[in-house]
């Protein structure tokens, strides 16, 4: 047996760099953001205590709810199409017929090694009404389809939601792939001399056993979903988009702290967010758990 | 003590030969970062965004630094437009280090307006300007940006007067007199036969104007030319006028309804450039800088386009508008306020300066007794030997006010709000009458100003009662 014998402080000595980085970096960081809520500020350093203003103000911002509203559609557009192509991409890739597994592999998974930024400068040229790719292959393909059809101004969400599309399906099929990978193919073997056909082993058999993978790409995407900024940012030309159309929480954010310098009508929008995000990762947990 | 070096010298023995060369690269970079900091620069720093204005600075700052009362050397930086806006602002709200002289865009000078008037970055110039009687050596409107609460903050480094730029190759081909039209109605009158499909593929060709619902600078510049605008002189919103809704009721009828004449093409864009060279669009609104990018960025198009004034609003009415604008500043932390100020008056009130801005921009000096300068007559082969310089001047006393209002892009933002409002309502109705267009451009005006409203009225900083500002 080891000899324990050292001085009391040799703990807290060993401890002390954690809780320094963490109370300087993260501890006071979330205090202070509480308190400039609260505030009005021009910056740092001029600032005005002006109690739940801020907050009263964001109920009724027009541009607050346009942002949620965004951000909502885009996460379910997130949930409902991406989820369901990487799973379909990852079903196919994970059957035993198909071949070169590793190279339709990284020929999906290679868009999310390109960076939303790149992704935003390359759909803002794709989508150019004018000269755009898509515009060009669609009037080659129909007749009479209009000359600049506007993807950037009048589809600005479909227009970001398929950008995503390219972005993420990819990185989502590789967690569906590897849990895929994990299922045990006795239970499937089993099932389909029982007399399974193909929908009812992957209904009974193949989602359970994902479930708890699935649960986690579900909340991820969420919560990237309410964070989403670098890529409408570049897509819409570092703006919002006409009418707003592709205004994000964290766009909102961006735009109120550092480029109007209201740090504290910022904070009060990044609190609704943290909110939003807790309450959806807690009724992710619940329903997970129920399951 | 003892006890801890002890303990420390045991768990450093511990540790691999890797670990112990990364913990001492650690200790030795933080000892050199804690003793050897770098040390303050002797001298002034001026910065700007634009490369082409440190060519031309270049030259003068060496002239003024080898001056014998030059108390201290000037250094001219080149940052992007981004990070100097980034930093600036960043210097301004949290005392990060930043110039002593600095160029900045008309709407990042207006943020700098946004908290209270002690607040303010830059150094207010007001008295220094009357004294010394600047305001009557730059031209008369185009300090208005620069003027916040009645405190003027900087010098104007331009005018931006605003003119038609026309594909005079197309246009007079078709055997079109460009000089018959007067106003907005001429020139849709006499161009709109030109709006066809030519080759017979079933798309329009050419299109009269750049101008979308989607480029709120130029509704505004339109508005301004009108006698309009979106702020009064004294920042108060002003953007429900019957001037401002007239005008956006007639953008709008020329974007949409059965046969629209202009078309979207942002400027500074790639692609703008190939539809002006492939004749998709046959007209442009022109400011000055904007004449001086065609002619460095598309150099193929020389001979093609000329200049004319700006069609007005109504027979005998203004020819010009105005976009865009650059002040110098000077920094509450400048340094040497002294040597800042007089650095600024010695660039911005060269004549040498003036006349290399002319000719490598083709923006043309605010200083008006520069403008007869014989550089501004000097015939431009990209325009057809116009004298551009001459054309730009010539409408640059007539150039619209403008308002400083920290909220002025919000109102842009709300202005497009309100034209793709009254877009979507021609589009179900493209037979609207214009009587009815211009009550409905009025009530959206009146929507979109409420909003903007809304939000300025929640800026304690401009309210002039409010107290306990730290």
């Amino acid at each position: 047996m080891r000899s324990t014998a050292h001085p009391w402080w040799v703990p807290y000595f060993f401890v002390s760099p954690f809780a320094l980085i963490f109370l300087v970096f993260i501890s006071y960081p979330l205090v202070e953001s509480v308190l400039l809520s609260f505030e009005q500020t021009y910056g740092p350093k001029t600032s005005v205590f002006i109690g739940m203003d801020n907050f009263r103000f964001l109920l009724k911002d027009e541009r607050f709810w346009t942002a949620v509203k965004n951000n909502c559609v885009f996460a379910l557009a997130s949930l409902g199409l991406q989820l369901t192509l990487s799973l379909g991409l990852a079903v196919l890739l994970n059957h035993p017929k198909v071949k070169a597994k590793a190279f339709f592999r990284l020929i999906l998974y290679a868009p999310s090694l390109v960076g939303t930024v790149f992704v935003g400068v390359l759909f803002n040229l794709i989508f150019h009404a004018h000269d755009g790719l898509l515009n060009s292959f669609l009037r080659s393909i129909i007749p009479g389809f209009p000359q600049d059809f506007p993807w950037l101004q009048n589809y600005v969400m479909t227009a970001i939601v398929l950008s995503s599309l390219w972005l993420y399906v990819g990185y989502n099929m590789v967690f569906f792939l590897a849990a895929l990978q994990n299922v045990e193919q006795e239970l499937n073997e089993a099932a389909a001399i029982d007399g399974a056909n193909a929908w009812q082993r992957f209904v009974h058999i193949t989602i359970p056993a994902i479930a708890p993978i699935a649960g986690f790409v579900v909340l991820m995407s969420l919560i990237g979903s309410f964070q989403l900024f670098e890529l409408p940012f570049i897509l819409l030309g570092r703006s919002s988009g006409p009418e707003d159309r592709g205004l994000t929480l964290v766009m909102y954010l961006y735009e109120n702290g550092f480029q109007v310098g209201d740090l504290g009508y910022a904070s009060a929008i990044g609190w609704v967010l943290s909110i939003i995000l807790i309450i959806l990762a807690v009724a992710q947990r619940l329903m997970v758990r129920e399951d | 003590m003892r006890n801890f070096l002890e303990m420390a010298v045991q768990l450093f023995k511990t540790f691999s030969l890797g670990v112990r060369v990364v913990l001492a690269m650690a200790v030795l970079s933080s000892l050199l970062l804690l003793f050897f900091s770098h040390p303050d620069r002797a001298g002034l720093d001026f910065w700007t965004f634009s490369k082409t204005h440190v060519v031309m600075y270049v030259p003068e700052t060496e002239r003024w630094n080898q001056r014998a009362d030059a108390r201290e050397p000037v250094r001219i930086s080149l940052l992007s437009g981004e990070s100097l806006n980034r930093r600036i602002l960043s210097s301004f709200q949290s005392d990060t280090p930043g110039p002593d002289a600095v160029e900045v865009y008309s709407s990042i000078a207006a943020q700098c307006f946004k908290g209270p008037l002690q607040d303010v970055g830059f150094v207010d110039l007001t008295e220094k300007i009357r004294a010394e009687g600047l305001a009557s050596k730059f031209n008369k409107t185009s300090l208005s940006p620069w003027i916040s609460r009645g405190r003027n903050f900087g010098l104007p480094h331009d005018v931006h007067p605003v003119v038609l730029g026309y594909r005079a190759d197309i246009i007079e081909a078709a055997g079109i007199d460009m000089s018959a039209i007067e106003t907005w109605g001429d020139f849709v009158r006499v161009l709109s036969p030109l709006v066809r499909d030519v080759d017979g593929d079933g798309y329009i060709d050419h299109y009269l104007l750049n101008l979308w619902e989607t480029q709120p600078g130029l509704i505004e510049l339109l508005m301004l030319q009108a006698g309009g605008s979106l702020f009064d002189k004294q920042d108060n919103l002003a953007m429900d006028s019957d001037v401002n809704a007239k005008v956006l009721a007639t953008i709008v009828s020329w974007t949409t309804g059965w046969r629209p004449i202009a078309t979207n093409a942002p400027e500074e864009d790639a692609t703008s450039n190939k539809m002006r060279q492939e004749g998709y669009i046959l007209c442009n609104l022109v400011p000055d800088w904007l004449a001086g990018m065609w002619e460095i960025y598309t150099p193929n198009m020389a001979g093609k386009y000329k200049l004319m004034p700006l069609p007005a609003w109504e027979r005998g009415g203004r020819r010009v508008s105005v976009l865009g604008g650059t002040m110098v500043g000077i920094p509450r932390g400048a340094r040497d306020f002294d040597t800042a100020w007089n650095f600024v008056k010695h660039l911005y009130l060269s004549r040498e300066v003036a006349r290399q801005l002319y000719r490598k921009t083709r923006i043309i000096s605010p200083v008006v007794e520069f403008w007869s300068d014989p550089v501004y007559d000097e015939p431009v082969s990209f325009f057809g030997d116009q004298p551009i310089g001459k054309i730009f001047i010539k409408y640059a006393p007539e150039v619209p006010e403008r308002s400083s209002s920290a909220y002025n892009s919000l109102a842009l933002n709300a202005l497009t709000h309100a034209a793709l409002k009254l877009k979507a309502l021609v589009a179900n109705e493209p037979d609207m009458a214009s009587g009815r267009m211009r009550s409905e451009a009025k009530s959206l005006l009146t929507e979109a100003q409420r909003t903007v409203a809304r939000q300025m009225a929640r800026n304690v900083f401009l309210k002039p009662t409010v107290r306990g500002a730290t």
